[in-house]
């Protein structure tokens, strides 16, 4: 895909500056789509080169998509940005980090830990994908997802088993990478035999459903329905196959949109009605949600920028507590370990959706 | 490198009084901060050609720390630019002589929402779309719905005295200003009547309404909201002709009927920009009107404002191409749908009195048209906000095919200008309705007002002793 039309357009447009995460913590003109797009265009013209400065200032966008989504034209900013940073991984220029997350990614296929994903045995009409997230930040969400899609009756053949869906490679600059580890999880669903594919996290929905296609030129395989477990859950609650015993305690919850959610098209309604089946009281709504849900400060920023990273974290937790509630609740295992981290010091506890789930099913 | 020295002395100054993390001196932000949303910097930077870019980019915590500031570049004499989004189209933000640029979006806090009085307090760097959602949550809006929501801020809403799509009913952004807190110059803070509707002595708090910037910079700002509407009845109706078309509109207004919006395509926007975005074939001069609020009410307004355009010869398009034209009313300024690079454009609107506008627009097309027929410019407008007296049309002109030279692309900019704002002058317009004057009309400032401009130069000269805010805009 040609993305230099898109810094073309986005370096004199300002329409999206009002949701972009990074934009809204720093309050720097630089650190905003129109700031991206101009720093690239302006490389391209010789008015700058890239160097630790620029660099610096390509690596911290945070990759969210919320620009495109709330871009009446569809621009794929967010691709052209990991398009530049691919020239910059080429030229040596990007930070050391960097070169760092994509040796791990491409020995290891995750940039956590140094343990290459388990082989995936059996077939079955239901694969789940795993991934590097759930496997290794926040494991009690995928054992509850287990318990959850049992209680449907039905066993999932998992995937992907502790490695990158391949986005966090190509956000990074690493494309290559990104196309070889999405591949091989391409090649564990075809040999299972599924024709469903449960993704816990609308990360992972975007990486197989648009990333694949659009920024690895990948396939995705046409008699393969994706679905979000989310998605899944509802859809199983609604028809009355899957009961949940709603709390009685008085805790008052708020939703946190978890990242990537506005790169989904059908949104977050399946997670907040599951959600709304198991507490007592609808839960608080943060400010930024919905279309402008904002990151937690997981993926590629949390090692190019950690500090920026733990902004966005600090921004999620304060969100929370503005909306009066004590618990911050969601889906996706890297926002809830960015949220956990730093949770205590707000006054706030951290808790999976699918673990709260599990633990009521009747 | 002798320079070296003052600036870095200038730095550590600066430095104490926001913090280290609140300035930057760094070339990757220069650059950005150097343009706007305007043509000419655009352009400039298109061509692979430097602009003049800030020395420090500070970000501001607090009206004390502006003060600070500007007690710091009174002492150096070295200028101070402020910087809101950097959404105006005339280079009113633009460092041109280098010196502080202060930016104040770290100064967005909402201070007070009050749900009695209808007003909402907050801080001037606040963006103007956050500051309406937190509106929207409890059931209120800013009704200030300028293009540029999604960037601007509130300060810059009331510096260049913007205009939003549903003025007509609601006003300008200063029609719902009460009061504002300002760092004048010389470092006062200093804050407004508390409302604005008095009898104590001349109104002098909207001297920095329209200063953008030139006599200080606003910090904090009280604004009239109202509630979100129970009803928004849209509908689209077309005309053979401009005149009728026009005439409809001063009958609305001038018989109150309230409408919230009336937007007048000329035939030519007609078929080149309504086609373009909306998808809509129609041949003639297509209009969008709306009635807002009581359900009853807005459904009354509306049949008067239908029997109208019907006596002046209209045809109902029904609802659907009302609706989507507010439901696609800014993707208009979303690229590639908007005018972009290397295009030269230039947006020439004006306001005048019913009596004047068809002659002026009329006027003005021809000077541009005839005038630049050897660039194959087209001149296309728009009137979309009206007044009890008159309207505001929004004139544009478009060079698909301007010349490459980046100066002989700025020289050919300039006289295009030149001529639309001599005939809009000559026909009784203002230079501008709601874009401000920058630095691209400040040439205009003084056939503008005659007589009466000395006594503003005497004025910026008594508010801002030393010229350092903003030098280069509004023509001072």
């Amino acid at each position: 895909m040609d993305v230099l039309p898109t810094t073309e357009y986005c370096r004199y447009c300002l329409m999206c500056r009002h949701v972009c995460p990074v934009g809204h913590v720093t309050r720097l003109e630089t650190l905003t789509p129109h700031g991206w797009g101009l720093t690239i265009a302006s490389v391209k013209r010789g008015l700058l080169t890239w160097n630790d400065e620029t660099v610096d200032v390509l690596y911290s966008c945070a990759d969210c998509g919320l620009c495109r989504a709330n871009c009446a034209t569809d621009q794929p900013l967010p691709d052209a940005i990991a398009a530049a940073r691919a020239e910059v991984t080429a030229q040596q220029l990007a930070p050391a980090i960097v070169y760092e997350i994509g040796e791990m990614l491409k020995q290891y296929e995750n940039p956590y830990v140094k343990q290459t994903p388990e082989k995936v045995t059996g077939t079955g009409a239901v694969a789940l994908f795993v991934g590097d997230e759930a496997a290794h930040r926040w494991s009690e969400g995928m054992s509850a997802a287990r318990r959850l899609i049992q209680a449907t009756g039905v066993i999932p053949i998992e995937v992907g088993i502790g490695r990158n869906n391949g986005y966090l490679a190509s956000s990074l600059g690493f494309p290559e990478t990104g196309r070889i580890l999405a591949q091989a999880t391409l090649d564990e669903l075809r040999a299972s035999g599924a024709r469903k594919l449960l993704v816990l996290s609308p990360g992972d929905y975007f990486a197989f459903n648009q990333h694949l296609i659009e920024r690895l030129g990948l396939t995705w395989p046409e008699e393969v329905e994706l679905v979000e477990l989310t998605t899944y859950l509802y859809e199983h609650f609604k028809a009355g196959r899957l009961t949940i015993t709603p709390l009685e305690d008085t805790t008052s919850y708020a939703y946190v949109d978890p990242a990537h959610a506005a790169r989904v098209p059908t949104g977050r309604a399946a997670a907040r009605a599951v959600l709304k089946a198991v507490l007592p009281s609808p839960a608080r709504e943060l400010f930024w949600r919905g279309e402008r849900a904002h990151p937690a400060g997981s993926a590629a920023l949390q090692f190019t920028q950690p500090q920026l990273a733990d902004r966005l974290t600090f921004a999620r937790l304060d969100d929370t507590v503005k909306s009066g509630a004590r618990v911050a609740i969601t889906e996706d295992a890297g926002t809830l370990y960015q949220l956990n981290r730093h949770a205590a010091r707000f006054g706030v506890r951290v808790q999976g959706l699918y673990e709260l789930l599990a633990e009521n099913i009747q | 490198m002798t320079l070296l020295f003052p600036f870095e002395m200038i730095r550590s100054e600066l430095e104490e009084t926001v913090g280290e993390h609140f300035i930057s001196v760094k070339e990757a932000d220069k650059l950005v901060y150097s343009t706007d949303w305007s043509w000419m910097p655009q352009m400039w930077l298109d061509r692979g050609q430097r602009l003049p870019t800030p020395d420090y980019i500070i970000h501001p915590g607090s009206a004390k720390e502006i003060a600070e500031i500007l007690l710091i570049a009174n002492k150096y004499r070295i200028p101070v630019v402020p910087w809101g989004g950097g959404s105006g189209t005339q280079g009113g933000a633009l460092p041109l002589f280098g010196g502080i640029l202060v930016d104040t979006k770290r100064m967005d806090k909402i201070i007070e929402i009050d749900e009695k009085s209808l007003t909402v307090t907050a801080q001037a760097g606040i963006n103007g779309q956050q500051l309406e959602w937190a509106l929207n949550e409890k059931g209120l809006t800013l009704p200030h719905y300028a293009a540029s929501s999604n960037c601007a801020t509130l300060g810059g809403y009331l510096a260049p005295r913007g205009t939003g799509t549903i003025s007509t009913k609601y006003g300008k952004a200063e029609d719902m200003f009460l009061c504002m807190q300002i760092v004048l110059p010389t470092g006062e803070i200093i804050r407004t009547a508390h409302v604005p509707k008095h009898a104590a002595g001349p109104d002098w708090a909207r001297l920095w309404l329209g200063a953008e910037g030139t006599f200080g910079i606003i910090t904090e700002a009280t604004m009239q909201v109202d509630y979100l509407p129970e009803a928004r009845l849209l509908r689209a109706v077309l005309f053979d002709n401009l005149s009728n078309a026009i005439e409809a509109g001063r009958l609305m207004m001038t018989r109150r009927l309230e409408p919230f919006v009336i937007r007048l395509y000329d035939p030519e926007s007609t078929r080149s920009q309504v086609k373009k975005v909306l998808g809509y074939e129609f041949d003639g001069a297509y209009m969008v009107i709306g009635f807002d609020g009581d359900p009853d009410i807005a459904a009354l307004q509306e049949k008067k404002a239908l029997e109208i355009c019907a006596s002046l010869g209209a045809r109902d398009l029904g609802r659907e191409p009302g609706e989507k034209w507010w439901d696609h009313r800014y993707d208009f300024y979303y690229p590639p749908k908007s005018l972009h690079l290397p295009w030269m454009y230039g947006t020439t609107e004006t306001v005048t009195t019913y009596d004047r506008i068809e002659k002026l627009y009329w006027a003005e097309k021809k000077a541009v048209e005839e005038g630049f027929a050897d660039w194959n410019v087209k001149f296309i407008g728009h009137f979309s906000h009206w007044f009890h007296w008159g309207v505001m049309v929004y004139s544009r002109f478009i060079i698909e095919e301007p010349p490459a030279d980046a100066q002989e692309a700025l020289q050919l900019h300039n006289r295009v200008w030149n001529a639309a704002m001599t005939a809009v002058l000559e026909n009784g317009g203002m230079i501008n309705e709601h874009h401000g004057v920058g630095l691209k009309l400040g040439r205009f400032m003084r056939r503008q007002y005659g007589d009466a401009w000395p006594f503003l130069l005497r004025l910026k000269q008594m508010i801002d002793p030393n010229g350092i805010m903003n030098p280069g805009k509004t023509g001072f």
